[in-house]
Protein backbone atom coordinates (compact mmCIF):
# COMPACT_ATOMS: atom_id res chain seq x y z
CA UNK A 1 0.00 0.00 0.00
CA UNK A 2 1.42 3.24 -1.04
CA UNK A 3 2.52 5.59 2.02
CA UNK A 4 1.15 9.44 1.43
CA UNK A 5 2.91 11.65 3.99
CA UNK A 6 0.86 15.34 3.87
CA UNK A 7 3.31 16.76 6.14
CA UNK A 8 6.54 15.86 4.43
CA UNK A 9 4.99 15.64 1.18
CA UNK A 10 6.42 12.20 0.19
CA UNK A 11 4.70 9.35 -1.51
CA UNK A 12 5.85 6.03 -1.66
CA UNK A 13 4.77 2.93 -3.70
CA UNK A 14 5.58 -0.63 -4.65
CA UNK A 15 5.56 -2.06 -8.10
CA UNK A 16 6.47 -5.77 -8.16
CA UNK A 17 7.56 -7.56 -11.31
CA UNK A 18 5.99 -10.58 -12.13
CA UNK A 19 6.07 -13.13 -14.32
CA UNK A 20 7.11 -16.96 -14.92
CA UNK A 21 10.62 -18.11 -14.49
CA UNK A 22 13.32 -16.69 -16.97
CA UNK A 23 11.11 -14.14 -18.83
CA UNK A 24 13.07 -11.22 -17.44
CA UNK A 25 11.82 -10.03 -14.67
CA UNK A 26 15.21 -9.19 -12.64
CA UNK A 27 16.82 -8.33 -16.59
CA UNK A 28 14.39 -5.60 -16.03
CA UNK A 29 15.78 -4.25 -12.85
CA UNK A 30 19.04 -4.27 -13.83
CA UNK A 31 18.77 -2.16 -17.15
CA UNK A 32 16.64 0.56 -15.00
CA UNK A 33 19.28 0.45 -12.10
CA UNK A 34 22.41 0.62 -15.25
CA UNK A 35 20.40 3.76 -16.69
CA UNK A 36 19.25 5.70 -13.50
CA UNK A 37 21.65 7.91 -12.06
CA UNK A 38 23.05 7.31 -8.78
CA UNK A 39 21.34 10.69 -6.76
CA UNK A 40 17.88 8.74 -8.18
CA UNK A 41 18.27 5.60 -6.88
CA UNK A 42 19.28 3.45 -3.90
CA UNK A 43 21.65 0.28 -3.89
CA UNK A 44 19.69 -2.57 -5.35
CA UNK A 45 19.60 -6.10 -3.30
CA UNK A 46 19.46 -9.10 -5.38
CA UNK A 47 18.74 -12.48 -3.18
CA UNK A 48 19.75 -14.91 -6.11
CA UNK A 49 20.89 -18.62 -5.82
CA UNK A 50 24.28 -19.56 -7.00
CA UNK A 51 22.56 -19.86 -10.97
CA UNK A 52 21.48 -16.29 -10.32
CA UNK A 53 17.89 -17.21 -10.43
CA UNK A 54 15.84 -15.21 -7.69
CA UNK A 55 15.16 -16.70 -4.27
CA UNK A 56 13.17 -14.33 -2.80
CA UNK A 57 13.16 -10.48 -4.58
CA UNK A 58 15.58 -8.26 -6.04
CA UNK A 59 14.90 -4.62 -4.80
CA UNK A 60 15.41 -1.41 -6.50
CA UNK A 61 14.55 2.11 -4.66
CA UNK A 62 13.76 4.76 -6.83
CA UNK A 63 13.56 8.71 -6.64
CA UNK A 64 11.71 9.76 -9.51
CA UNK A 65 11.79 13.26 -7.98
CA UNK A 66 8.31 15.90 -7.34
CA UNK A 67 5.29 15.10 -8.37
CA UNK A 68 2.56 17.15 -7.90
CA UNK A 69 4.45 18.71 -5.70
CA UNK A 70 5.33 15.30 -3.81
CA UNK A 71 8.84 14.00 -2.97
CA UNK A 72 8.17 10.63 -5.24
CA UNK A 73 9.61 7.25 -4.44
CA UNK A 74 9.37 4.29 -5.59
CA UNK A 75 10.32 0.89 -4.34
CA UNK A 76 10.79 -1.81 -7.34
CA UNK A 77 10.49 -5.87 -6.48
CA UNK A 78 10.83 -8.63 -8.51
CA UNK A 79 9.57 -11.99 -7.89
CA UNK A 80 10.86 -15.88 -8.35
CA UNK A 81 9.68 -17.07 -11.18
CA UNK A 82 9.61 -20.72 -10.33
CA UNK A 83 6.65 -22.62 -9.47
CA UNK A 84 8.56 -23.91 -6.38
CA UNK A 85 8.79 -20.36 -4.96
CA UNK A 86 4.89 -19.85 -4.76
CA UNK A 87 5.38 -19.10 -0.58
CA UNK A 88 7.73 -16.49 -1.38
CA UNK A 89 6.31 -14.84 -4.30
CA UNK A 90 3.17 -14.36 -1.99
CA UNK A 91 4.97 -12.56 0.41
CA UNK A 92 6.73 -10.01 -1.97
CA UNK A 93 3.46 -9.17 -3.90
CA UNK A 94 1.77 -8.37 -0.18
CA UNK A 95 1.24 -4.52 -0.43
CA UNK A 96 2.05 -3.75 -3.69
CA UNK A 97 0.61 -0.71 -5.45
CA UNK A 98 1.26 -1.25 -9.57
CA UNK A 99 2.26 -4.96 -11.04
CA UNK A 100 4.03 -5.23 -14.17
CA UNK A 101 3.46 -8.73 -15.57
CA UNK A 102 6.71 -9.73 -17.94
CA UNK A 103 6.06 -12.26 -20.13
CA UNK A 104 8.39 -14.60 -22.45
CA UNK A 105 7.15 -13.85 -25.99
CA UNK A 106 8.74 -17.15 -27.15
CA UNK A 107 5.41 -19.28 -28.43
CA UNK A 108 6.94 -22.52 -26.09
CA UNK A 109 6.56 -20.32 -23.12
CA UNK A 110 2.40 -19.54 -23.44
CA UNK A 111 1.57 -22.19 -20.82
CA UNK A 112 4.42 -20.89 -18.29
CA UNK A 113 2.64 -17.61 -19.21
CA UNK A 114 -0.53 -18.42 -18.29
CA UNK A 115 -0.12 -20.07 -15.76
CA UNK A 116 1.81 -16.77 -13.78
CA UNK A 117 -0.72 -14.59 -14.70
CA UNK A 118 -3.39 -17.09 -13.59
CA UNK A 119 -0.78 -17.84 -10.28
CA UNK A 120 -0.55 -13.80 -9.89
CA UNK A 121 -5.13 -13.16 -9.82
CA UNK A 122 -4.66 -16.21 -7.21
CA UNK A 123 -2.41 -14.65 -5.09
CA UNK A 124 -3.41 -11.34 -5.10
CA UNK A 125 -7.30 -12.89 -4.33
CA UNK A 126 -5.55 -14.21 -1.14
CA UNK A 127 -4.11 -10.62 -0.12
CA UNK A 128 -7.74 -9.41 -0.38
CA UNK A 129 -7.11 -7.08 -3.39
CA UNK A 130 -9.71 -6.91 -6.22
CA UNK A 131 -7.01 -7.66 -8.99
CA UNK A 132 -9.41 -5.43 -11.58
CA UNK A 133 -8.66 -2.33 -9.38
CA UNK A 134 -5.30 -2.76 -8.84
CA UNK A 135 -3.05 -1.02 -11.89
CA UNK A 136 -1.49 -3.09 -14.17
CA UNK A 137 0.97 -2.94 -17.49
CA UNK A 138 1.87 -6.05 -19.75
CA UNK A 139 5.54 -6.62 -21.31
CA UNK A 140 6.36 -8.86 -24.30
CA UNK A 141 9.83 -9.44 -23.62
CA UNK A 142 12.46 -10.95 -25.51
CA UNK A 143 10.86 -9.62 -28.85
CA UNK A 144 14.38 -9.80 -30.36
CA UNK A 145 14.40 -13.09 -30.56
CA UNK A 146 14.31 -14.72 -34.09
CA UNK A 147 10.13 -14.12 -35.53
CA UNK A 148 9.35 -17.85 -36.01
CA UNK A 149 10.36 -18.31 -32.09
CA UNK A 150 8.19 -15.93 -30.73
CA UNK A 151 4.65 -14.52 -30.79
CA UNK A 152 4.27 -11.23 -31.85
CA UNK A 153 2.72 -8.06 -29.69
CA UNK A 154 -0.57 -9.03 -31.39
CA UNK A 155 -0.56 -12.71 -31.01
CA UNK A 156 0.14 -11.89 -27.00
CA UNK A 157 -2.31 -9.25 -26.59
CA UNK A 158 -4.57 -11.86 -27.76
CA UNK A 159 -3.18 -14.75 -25.45
CA UNK A 160 -3.07 -13.07 -22.67
CA UNK A 161 -4.39 -9.53 -22.71
CA UNK A 162 -7.81 -10.44 -21.38
CA UNK A 163 -8.24 -6.95 -19.92
CA UNK A 164 -6.87 -4.61 -22.45
CA UNK A 165 -4.43 -3.50 -20.41
CA UNK A 166 -1.52 -1.44 -21.54
CA UNK A 167 1.30 -3.22 -22.99
CA UNK A 168 4.65 -3.14 -24.19
CA UNK A 169 7.07 -4.83 -26.54
CA UNK A 170 10.70 -5.14 -24.87
CA UNK A 171 14.14 -6.39 -25.09
CA UNK A 172 14.95 -5.77 -21.68
CA UNK A 173 18.44 -7.13 -22.42
CA UNK A 174 19.10 -4.72 -24.51
CA UNK A 175 16.70 -2.03 -22.28
CA UNK A 176 14.06 -1.53 -25.41
CA UNK A 177 10.83 -1.40 -23.29
CA UNK A 178 12.12 -1.09 -19.78
CA UNK A 179 11.33 2.36 -19.56
CA UNK A 180 8.15 2.75 -21.68
CA UNK A 181 7.23 0.20 -19.16
CA UNK A 182 7.72 1.41 -16.01
CA UNK A 183 6.68 4.84 -16.94
CA UNK A 184 3.45 3.57 -17.70
CA UNK A 185 3.11 1.67 -14.57
CA UNK A 186 4.27 4.62 -12.79
CA UNK A 187 1.60 6.88 -14.18
CA UNK A 188 -1.48 4.18 -13.41
CA UNK A 189 0.07 4.47 -9.90
CA UNK A 190 -0.13 7.60 -9.43
CA UNK A 191 -3.10 8.10 -10.73
CA UNK A 192 -4.98 5.73 -8.83
CA UNK A 193 -3.69 7.00 -5.88
CA UNK A 194 -4.81 10.19 -6.68
CA UNK A 195 -8.14 8.86 -7.34
CA UNK A 196 -7.99 7.82 -4.07
CA UNK A 197 -7.02 10.19 -2.53
CA UNK A 198 -9.38 13.34 -4.14
CA UNK A 199 -12.28 10.94 -3.54
CA UNK A 200 -10.72 10.16 0.40
CA UNK A 201 -10.09 14.01 1.39
CA UNK A 202 -13.33 15.79 -0.76
CA UNK B 1 6.94 -39.18 12.17
CA UNK B 2 8.94 -39.82 9.35
CA UNK B 3 12.42 -39.29 8.23
CA UNK B 4 12.97 -39.35 4.34
CA UNK B 5 16.30 -38.30 2.73
CA UNK B 6 17.48 -37.77 -1.00
CA UNK B 7 20.98 -38.23 -0.10
CA UNK B 8 21.75 -41.02 2.04
CA UNK B 9 24.30 -39.76 3.73
CA UNK B 10 22.69 -37.10 5.60
CA UNK B 11 20.54 -39.85 7.14
CA UNK B 12 22.54 -41.58 10.09
CA UNK B 13 23.17 -37.50 11.09
CA UNK B 14 19.68 -36.58 10.92
CA UNK B 15 18.07 -39.32 12.66
CA UNK B 16 20.58 -38.84 15.69
CA UNK B 17 19.92 -34.89 15.81
CA UNK B 18 15.89 -35.34 15.85
CA UNK B 19 16.28 -37.54 18.68
CA UNK B 20 18.98 -35.34 20.47
CA UNK B 21 17.05 -32.18 20.33
CA UNK B 22 14.10 -33.52 20.31
CA UNK B 23 12.60 -32.04 16.94
CA UNK B 24 9.39 -32.26 15.50
CA UNK B 25 10.21 -30.76 12.04
CA UNK B 26 13.75 -30.83 10.50
CA UNK B 27 14.47 -29.59 6.75
CA UNK B 28 18.30 -30.45 5.30
CA UNK B 29 18.14 -27.98 2.36
CA UNK B 30 20.39 -26.26 0.27
CA UNK B 31 20.32 -22.46 -0.15
CA UNK B 32 18.30 -22.11 -3.03
CA UNK B 33 15.56 -24.27 -0.84
CA UNK B 34 15.96 -27.50 -2.86
CA UNK B 35 15.54 -30.32 0.12
CA UNK B 36 18.30 -32.83 -0.06
CA UNK B 37 16.25 -34.72 3.83
CA UNK B 38 13.24 -33.94 6.29
CA UNK B 39 11.77 -34.86 9.11
CA UNK B 40 7.99 -34.75 10.11
CA UNK B 41 6.48 -33.50 7.34
CA UNK B 42 3.56 -35.69 5.58
CA UNK B 43 2.94 -33.04 2.98
CA UNK B 44 4.90 -32.60 -0.02
CA UNK B 45 3.15 -28.81 -0.74
CA UNK B 46 4.44 -27.87 3.13
CA UNK B 47 7.48 -29.33 2.83
CA UNK B 48 8.18 -26.72 -0.69
CA UNK B 49 6.71 -23.42 1.41
CA UNK B 50 9.12 -23.74 4.16
CA UNK B 51 11.97 -24.58 2.30
CA UNK B 52 11.27 -21.75 -0.55
CA UNK B 53 10.84 -19.53 3.09
CA UNK B 54 13.59 -20.78 4.86
CA UNK B 55 15.96 -20.61 2.25
CA UNK B 56 14.59 -16.84 1.68
CA UNK B 57 15.23 -15.98 5.37
CA UNK B 58 18.54 -16.71 5.32
CA UNK B 59 19.20 -14.97 1.76
CA UNK B 60 17.79 -12.00 3.73
CA UNK B 61 19.66 -12.35 6.61
CA UNK B 62 22.38 -12.70 4.35
CA UNK B 63 21.93 -9.63 2.54
CA UNK B 64 20.99 -7.74 6.38
CA UNK B 65 25.05 -8.91 7.38
CA UNK B 66 26.36 -7.28 4.26
CA UNK B 67 24.33 -3.76 4.91
CA UNK B 68 25.50 -3.76 8.21
CA UNK B 69 29.19 -5.15 7.78
CA UNK B 70 29.11 -8.73 9.28
CA UNK B 71 30.52 -11.59 7.42
CA UNK B 72 27.42 -13.55 8.29
CA UNK B 73 24.66 -14.53 10.98
CA UNK B 74 25.54 -17.40 11.93
CA UNK B 75 22.07 -18.88 13.22
CA UNK B 76 18.58 -17.33 14.05
CA UNK B 77 15.50 -18.45 16.48
CA UNK B 78 12.24 -17.43 16.13
CA UNK B 79 10.61 -18.19 19.26
CA UNK B 80 6.62 -18.62 19.52
CA UNK B 81 4.60 -19.81 21.74
CA UNK B 82 4.42 -23.52 21.65
CA UNK B 83 7.16 -23.93 18.76
CA UNK B 84 10.69 -22.47 18.38
CA UNK B 85 12.40 -21.91 15.20
CA UNK B 86 16.13 -22.46 14.60
CA UNK B 87 17.40 -21.69 11.19
CA UNK B 88 21.26 -22.13 10.79
CA UNK B 89 23.47 -22.67 7.90
CA UNK B 90 26.67 -25.54 8.04
CA UNK B 91 29.39 -26.21 5.67
CA UNK B 92 29.78 -29.33 4.20
CA UNK B 93 32.05 -31.11 1.39
CA UNK B 94 28.71 -30.77 -0.28
CA UNK B 95 28.64 -27.09 -0.40
CA UNK B 96 26.81 -25.03 2.07
CA UNK B 97 23.57 -26.16 4.02
CA UNK B 98 20.95 -24.82 5.61
CA UNK B 99 19.00 -26.66 8.17
CA UNK B 100 15.51 -25.27 9.57
CA UNK B 101 14.41 -27.20 12.92
CA UNK B 102 10.78 -26.56 14.48
CA UNK B 103 10.82 -27.35 18.24
CA UNK B 104 8.09 -27.30 20.92
CA UNK B 105 8.14 -26.95 24.62
CA UNK B 106 9.88 -30.66 25.58
CA UNK B 107 12.81 -29.27 24.38
CA UNK B 108 14.84 -25.70 24.62
CA UNK B 109 16.86 -23.32 22.21
CA UNK B 110 20.09 -24.05 24.50
CA UNK B 111 19.30 -27.85 23.18
CA UNK B 112 18.66 -27.18 19.84
CA UNK B 113 21.85 -25.11 19.14
CA UNK B 114 24.05 -27.40 21.73
CA UNK B 115 23.16 -30.66 19.15
CA UNK B 116 22.46 -28.52 16.44
CA UNK B 117 26.48 -28.02 16.48
CA UNK B 118 27.05 -32.08 16.75
CA UNK B 119 24.89 -32.37 13.75
CA UNK B 120 26.55 -30.02 11.72
CA UNK B 121 29.89 -31.67 12.22
CA UNK B 122 28.34 -35.40 11.44
CA UNK B 123 27.15 -33.42 8.29
CA UNK B 124 30.25 -32.16 7.21
CA UNK B 125 32.20 -35.59 8.13
CA UNK B 126 29.65 -37.53 6.08
CA UNK B 127 29.35 -35.54 2.93
CA UNK B 128 31.39 -36.71 0.02
CA UNK B 129 33.17 -33.99 -1.87
CA UNK B 130 31.71 -32.19 -4.06
CA UNK B 131 30.57 -33.77 -7.31
CA UNK B 132 31.88 -31.36 -10.20
CA UNK B 133 28.65 -30.26 -11.28
CA UNK B 134 28.04 -28.21 -14.75
CA UNK B 135 26.72 -24.80 -14.34
CA UNK B 136 22.60 -25.99 -13.92
CA UNK B 137 20.83 -25.23 -17.07
CA UNK B 138 18.04 -22.82 -16.83
CA UNK B 139 15.96 -24.84 -18.29
CA UNK B 140 16.77 -27.38 -15.44
CA UNK B 141 16.56 -25.67 -12.99
CA UNK B 142 13.30 -25.85 -11.89
CA UNK B 143 13.08 -29.60 -12.50
CA UNK B 144 15.65 -30.06 -9.91
CA UNK B 145 13.96 -27.92 -7.28
CA UNK B 146 10.66 -30.51 -7.72
CA UNK B 147 12.66 -33.62 -8.03
CA UNK B 148 13.66 -33.65 -4.71
CA UNK B 149 10.06 -33.60 -3.45
CA UNK B 150 9.38 -36.30 -5.44
CA UNK B 151 11.81 -38.37 -4.56
CA UNK B 152 11.28 -37.97 -0.66
CA UNK B 153 7.53 -38.31 -1.16
CA UNK B 154 7.65 -41.61 -3.58
CA UNK B 155 6.58 -40.33 -6.78
CA UNK C 1 27.63 -9.03 31.99
CA UNK C 2 25.76 -7.28 34.59
CA UNK C 3 27.83 -6.35 37.81
CA UNK C 4 25.29 -8.33 40.43
CA UNK C 5 25.38 -11.85 38.76
CA UNK C 6 29.25 -10.71 38.23
CA UNK C 7 29.84 -10.45 41.82
CA UNK C 8 27.62 -13.61 42.73
CA UNK C 9 29.73 -16.21 40.02
CA UNK C 10 32.67 -14.41 40.97
CA UNK C 11 31.95 -15.37 45.06
CA UNK C 12 30.73 -18.79 43.75
CA UNK C 13 34.00 -19.50 41.65
CA UNK C 14 36.39 -18.90 45.02
CA UNK C 15 34.97 -22.23 46.29
CA UNK C 16 37.70 -24.67 45.76
CA UNK C 17 37.27 -27.17 43.32
CA UNK C 18 34.52 -25.09 41.59
CA UNK C 19 35.72 -24.75 37.93
CA UNK C 20 32.93 -23.25 36.03
CA UNK C 21 29.72 -21.02 37.67
CA UNK C 22 27.04 -19.56 35.03
CA UNK C 23 23.22 -18.28 35.26
CA UNK C 24 21.20 -20.25 32.88
CA UNK C 25 17.76 -18.97 31.34
CA UNK C 26 16.04 -21.80 32.65
CA UNK C 27 13.33 -22.21 29.67
CA UNK C 28 15.97 -21.47 27.06
CA UNK C 29 18.55 -22.97 28.10
CA UNK C 30 20.70 -20.36 26.90
CA UNK C 31 23.86 -18.65 28.85
CA UNK C 32 22.98 -15.80 31.09
CA UNK C 33 26.49 -15.24 32.72
CA UNK C 34 29.23 -17.49 32.85
CA UNK C 35 32.74 -17.78 34.51
CA UNK C 36 33.92 -21.02 33.02
CA UNK C 37 37.71 -22.41 33.51
CA UNK C 38 39.64 -23.57 30.17
CA UNK C 39 38.07 -26.14 28.56
CA UNK C 40 34.61 -26.00 30.15
CA UNK C 41 32.19 -26.06 26.98
CA UNK C 42 29.66 -23.63 28.62
CA UNK C 43 27.09 -24.19 26.04
CA UNK C 44 26.19 -27.65 26.53
CA UNK C 45 26.29 -27.05 30.05
CA UNK C 46 23.99 -24.97 30.23
CA UNK C 47 21.73 -26.57 27.64
CA UNK C 48 21.91 -29.68 29.64
CA UNK C 49 21.85 -28.27 32.85
CA UNK C 50 18.25 -26.77 31.96
CA UNK C 51 17.06 -29.49 30.48
CA UNK C 52 18.12 -31.70 33.83
CA UNK C 53 16.28 -29.08 36.02
CA UNK C 54 13.35 -29.43 34.28
CA UNK C 55 13.34 -32.98 34.16
CA UNK C 56 13.81 -33.25 37.84
CA UNK C 57 11.52 -30.61 38.57
CA UNK C 58 8.72 -32.34 36.50
CA UNK C 59 9.75 -35.25 38.87
CA UNK C 60 9.78 -33.44 41.69
CA UNK C 61 6.43 -32.11 41.33
CA UNK C 62 4.64 -35.49 40.33
CA UNK C 63 6.17 -37.72 43.16
CA UNK C 64 4.38 -34.86 45.12
CA UNK C 65 7.69 -33.44 46.75
CA UNK C 66 7.26 -30.03 45.93
CA UNK C 67 9.29 -27.47 44.41
CA UNK C 68 12.52 -27.71 43.07
CA UNK C 69 15.25 -26.57 45.53
CA UNK C 70 18.30 -28.14 44.76
CA UNK C 71 20.34 -30.89 42.68
CA UNK C 72 23.65 -32.15 42.86
CA UNK C 73 24.30 -34.56 40.22
CA UNK C 74 27.66 -37.05 41.37
CA UNK C 75 30.00 -38.30 38.69
CA UNK C 76 33.02 -40.29 38.17
CA UNK C 77 34.71 -37.02 37.25
CA UNK C 78 33.43 -34.08 38.44
CA UNK C 79 30.00 -33.03 39.95
CA UNK C 80 26.87 -30.60 38.94
CA UNK C 81 25.02 -28.73 41.10
CA UNK C 82 21.97 -26.41 39.98
CA UNK C 83 19.43 -24.40 42.20
CA UNK C 84 16.54 -22.23 40.72
CA UNK C 85 17.12 -18.64 40.65
CA UNK C 86 14.82 -15.53 40.76
CA UNK C 87 13.28 -14.58 37.19
CA UNK C 88 12.97 -17.74 35.82
CA UNK C 89 16.86 -18.65 35.97
CA UNK C 90 19.06 -21.39 37.41
CA UNK C 91 22.30 -20.83 39.11
CA UNK C 92 25.16 -24.14 38.15
CA UNK C 93 28.30 -24.70 39.56
CA UNK C 94 30.71 -27.37 37.63
CA UNK C 95 33.27 -28.82 40.34
CA UNK C 96 35.23 -31.42 41.32
CA UNK C 97 34.26 -34.64 42.54
CA UNK C 98 35.80 -33.54 45.85
CA UNK C 99 34.40 -30.37 45.91
CA UNK C 100 32.69 -28.80 49.56
CA UNK C 101 29.14 -29.32 48.14
CA UNK C 102 27.73 -27.69 51.38
CA UNK C 103 29.86 -24.32 50.63
CA UNK C 104 28.87 -24.52 47.42
CA UNK C 105 25.18 -24.42 47.86
CA UNK C 106 25.79 -21.56 50.87
CA UNK C 107 27.25 -19.33 48.07
CA UNK C 108 24.70 -20.41 45.42
CA UNK C 109 21.74 -19.72 47.49
CA UNK C 110 23.33 -16.53 48.32
CA UNK C 111 23.97 -15.76 44.65
CA UNK C 112 20.53 -16.47 43.86
CA UNK C 113 19.04 -14.30 46.90
CA UNK C 114 21.48 -11.51 45.62
CA UNK C 115 19.34 -11.40 42.41
CA UNK C 116 15.89 -10.57 43.93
Amino acid sequence: MSLVNFTTREITCKIVYYGPGRSGKTTNLQYVYSQVPDDRKGRMVSLATQTDRTLFFDFLPLDLGSISGFTTKFQLYTVPGQVYYNATRKLVLQGADGVVFVADSQARQLDENVESLQNLQANILEHGVDVRTLPMVLQWNKQDLPRDLILSPVEMDDALNFRSLPAFPADALHGAGVFETLKAISAEVLRRLSQTAGGGRG
Amino acid sequence: MTTTVVELWTEEPLVRYVGQASARLVVVMTPAGQVLAQHGFAKAVDLMGVAAIGAAIMASSGALATLVGEAAFGALFHAGLRHGIHLASCRTGRGPLIVLTVFGRETSIGLVEFFFDEFAAALHAAAPAERSRGPVLAENFEAELGHSLATLFGR
Amino acid sequence: MSEALERSLDRLSRVRGVRGSMFVAAEDGLVVAQLLMEGVNGKAVAALAAALARKVGGAAAATGAGRLSFVQMDASNGTLLLAPAPADLLIVALADPNVNVGLCRFEMIRAAEAQK
